[in-house]
């Protein structure tokens, strides 16, 4: 009898709910708005900048000048900041591809650059490889090869070496191409997997999508970005590697790098369409459809956690253009940014999973 | 008292028991083997969460194979009835060391079996339908004493019954977790998917669950509701195999519930399974009843009463601890509390020497996912593996290291919150059965048993 009681107890006297609405809950349809509104066409967007950044240093090598430089560096900072829009998508395509491996690892090896453009013939494709190549080595070739224009101009037209330097550059923005269209080209294909396969268990594209997700924000953005270089994530805070933060030879350019990846991250889980700058079914709108909240305060765990980027994007709005120079003069802020990047990892990669049932990588095994 | 002790019946029940966990476990060891997890589990991983007590039980490195052969043969022996005795004690003793090699792998039902299997080595299992009985005429028996089947009822019955009382608590019956995660990741079945969208279907299993355990021992033993209660098997640990990644497990209770039914349903049983080899169909030729020699008695009856002791002791040493069961995991494991939490972690180790340098631990270096997981939620392993870590450091040069950890855990849907107190030097802290003064209180309130 008292069972019944309290049976009758959970379901009225239980925490009062909104209706949730189901459709939120329909992985397909969120699979299917991920595909064709955000990954597929950020790719094509980042294609067309990529595009843009071999043209011109294909004109820059027909004829090294100052303009040919300066303009080759711009299409290169407009791809490089496109690129921050695509690093997090490293599933499926990019994934079997490893994409980031060869566009943006950092600090690039200026050691292993030169000793390629000697070579002339170097292996690309090796793990020993990747510092050597990718928007981090064009960095140093467009930036940190002298000291002026003038010098970098010489350093590819006027000096002994200068046709190796111009043919290194351009394996290195064929290597781009080359992995690029491999990726374009597949994702038509994986899709059609991508959409259909709604499961969440490992290896099911929403796991793997969510880990990936999760992964960039922990690792690269967190990490790579703030975490390495500020000394947050080594040796206790006195020692710092300001030489390690992206795009160290171009440096102004290391905060609007970090604040475009952290949007990119933002704009993912709020599901924002890139095309027509809505929002649609997303991570958000899941975790409300599993009305998933802090009960202590009725809080929905998507505000609590769109709060926290919130939280981190006022600490980035603080930082000089230059993240070397924080380092150096104000390491600080960047450990301020860290920090509130820390509470956001743990509420992605604990709360929100936990959540929606998605394992973090974890071993296929038994549970019970 | 003693009347019931001199009871006797068909020995037919504990023979298709026999077959039915031989080739069950023989099948889940084939399984665990092709799946590569020996590999995965035991040999890749440079360290292992040994049980307390049990530190000597350790993986072999390349010679684990052996362990999971010998268990595999011993299955084999098991099921076919040939040289029973030591045969259902390797399976007890390599069945079991595998379960202790490492904590991250235990699970409740390993431990059902490893029990079970201790039970058998002194229940004569082999009396009929067994190649001992066919070799040894002296052996073959028509019967056996009836309290030997009804151990195993009795072991059956009180996992059922401590597996029920264990859901009855406010995270289970009034919140509907962790079924309330659960189910939605479900929602893409064909035909009922849509179903696992709707919170009252939670609160449905949820309460079904929780009675389906504490009655279907009752139903079971009733002649008149056994039907409907082995259906209730059938259907029940049917969902949870759709559902849950359980493995064997479903399987398994659903062939060990057979025991409940009539001597008639397993002489025939026999009767039909002998037909595929011999023409001989009767169960059992001899008309011998099984009795245990006269000085084995007081060491049998010692050993069921330390053994059902010790049972029901087990799922209630949680009440000697402080604070909360699901936050502390105090008492937790071997009481037959399964699913009842959805529970993620999240751990950073930070190794310090005198000179305040430090040292900002990646924990994949260590350890594989899967422990990774079990570790960042389970505060003895975290004082196991910060063990580890101190052990390391200090081999490679760091004079009284000192280990923190910086550990955020969600529970049940519950926002994440600290479990360890992060000023604790856990590299100073010893294991113990006393309640673990470094974990933080709970901030959770789940009221129930």
């Amino acid at each position: 009898m008292w069972i019944a009681t309290v049976f009758l107890l959970g379901c009225s006297g239980g925490d009062p709910k909104p209706e949730v609405s189901e459709g939120d809950l329909d992985r397909q349809v969120m699979l299917t708005h991920w595909a064709d509104n955000i990954i597929i066409p950020s790719y094509n967007t980042f294609k067309i900048l990529l595009d843009d950044m071999i043209q011109k240093s294909e004109a820059f090598a027909d004829a090294p000048d100052e303009d040919a430089l300066i303009a080759f560096r711009h299409a290169w900072e407009a791809a490089y900041i496109g690129w921050q829009k695509v690093e997090l998508f490293e599933t499926g395509p990019a994934d079997r591809y490893t994409i980031r491996n060869f566009f943006n690892i950092y600090p690039t090896s200026v050691a292993g650059i030169l000793a390629n453009i000697n070579s002339g013939s170097a292996n690309m494709k090796t793990p020993a490889s990747y510092a050597n190549q990718g928007f981090p080595a064009l960095d140093y070739l467009l930036n940190g090869v002298a000291d002026t224009d003038e010098g970098i101009v010489a350093y590819y037209s006027t000096e002994p070496d200068a046709e190796k330097r111009l043919a290194y550059i351009k394996r290195i923005t064929d290597r781009m191409d080359e992995l690029l269209t491999k990726v374009i080209t597949e994702w038509p294909t994986y899709r059609a997997m991508f959409i259909s396969k709604t499961g969440l268990d490992i290896g099911s594209p929403m796991g793997l999508t969510v880990n990936a997700y999760v992964l960039n924000y922990e690792r690269y953005i967190r990490s790579g970005k703030f975490g390495i270089p500020s000394g947050a994530m080594t040796i206790s805070g006195e020692t710092k590697y300001p030489d390690k933060v992206e795009a160290f030879y171009k440096r102004d350019i290391s905060k609007v790098l970090a604040t475009v990846a952290h949007q990119a991250s933002i704009d993912f889980f709020n599901g924002k369409d890139v095309v027509t700058g809505l929002e649609g079914p997303s991570l958000k709108s899941y975790l409300d459809g599993l009305d998933a909240k802090d009960t202590s305060t009725n809080t929905l765990l998507s505000t609590i956690i769109n709060e926290q980027f919130n939280a981190a994007n006022a600490k980035l709005d603080l930082l000089p253009d230059n993240l070397h120079d924080a380092v150096e003069s104000d390491n600080e802020s960047m450990l301020a940014v860290f920090a509130e990047m820390q509470k956001e990892v743990r509420l992605l990669k604990v709360d929100m999973t936990s959540a929606m049932s998605i394992t973090i990588t974890y071993t296929d095994n038994d549970g019970d | 008292m003693n009347e019931y002790f001199n009871k006797t019946v068909s020995a037919a029940p504990l023979a298709i028991l026999r077959v039915v966990l031989g080739t069950l476990l023989l099948v889940g060891i084939i399984r665990f083997w092709m799946k590569g997890w020996i590999e995965e589990l035991y040999i890749k991983p440079m360290y292992f969460f040994s049980f307390y007590g049990f530190e000597f039980v350790k993986p072999l490195g390349n010679y684990t194979y052996i362990i999971f052969l010998i268990c595999a043969i011993a299955c084999l022996l098991v099921m076919l009835g040939l040289f029973y005795r030591v045969a259902i004690t390797t399976l007890f003793l390599s069945f079991t060391y595998i379960e202790l090699m490492d904590k991250s792998t235990y699970l409740n039902h390993y431990y059902f079996i490893s029990m079970v299997c201790l039970l058998m080595i002194f229940l004569p299992s082999h009396a009929t339908f067994s190649l001992d009985a066919k070799r040894d005429k002296t052996l073959a028996s028509k019967e056996v004493p009836r309290w030997s089947i009804d151990v195993i009822k009795l072991f059956v019955c009180m996992v059922y019954v401590f597996a029920g009382l264990a859901k009855i608590n406010s995270d289970w019956l009034l919140h509907a977790q962790p079924l309330r995660i659960w189910l939605p990741a479900k929602n893409d079945l064909p035909v009922i998917g849509f179903l696992f969208n709707k919170v009252w279907v939670a609160f449905a299993f949820c309460w079904i669950g929780c009675l389906y355990d504490l009655c279907v021992p009752f139903l079971l033993l009733n002649r008149k509701t056994r039907l409907v209660g082995f259906s209730a098997v059938v259907i029940f640990h049917t969902f949870t195999a759709i559902l849950f990644p359980i493995g064997m497990f479903p399987y398994i209770m659903i062939g060990i519930s057979l025991i409940f039914f009539s001597s008639e349903f397993h002489e025939q049983l026999i009767g039909k399974l002998k037909s595929l080899f011999e023409r001989d169909r009767s169960f059992e030729s001899s008309e011998k009843i099984y009795v245990y020699p006269q000085a084995a008695k007081p060491f049998l009856m010692g050993f069921f009463a330390i053994f059902f002791f010790i049972q029901v002791i087990l799922p209630m040493r949680y009440l000697l601890y402080p604070d909360e069961l699901f936050w502390t995991e105090e008492g937790y494991r071997f009481s037959w509390r399964v699913m009842l939490m959805e529970k993620a972690g999240y751990t950073e180790f930070v190794v310090k020497d005198e000179e305040g340098n430090k040292i900002n631990v990646n924990n994949k270096e260590f350890l594989i996912p899967l422990q990774e997981k079990m570790m960042a939620t389970q505060p003895d392993m975290i004082l196991q593996y910060a063990h580890m870590l101190r052990d390391h450091y200090l081999q490679h040069g760091i004079k009284e290291p000192q280990v923190y950890v910086d550990s955020y855990v969600a529970l049940n849907g519950r926002l994440g919150k600290l479990l360890i107190d992060p000023t604790v030097n856990l590299s100073k802290e010893t294991e113990s059965f006393r309640h673990k003064n470094w974990i933080l209180p709970s901030p959770h309130e789940i009221s129930g048993l």
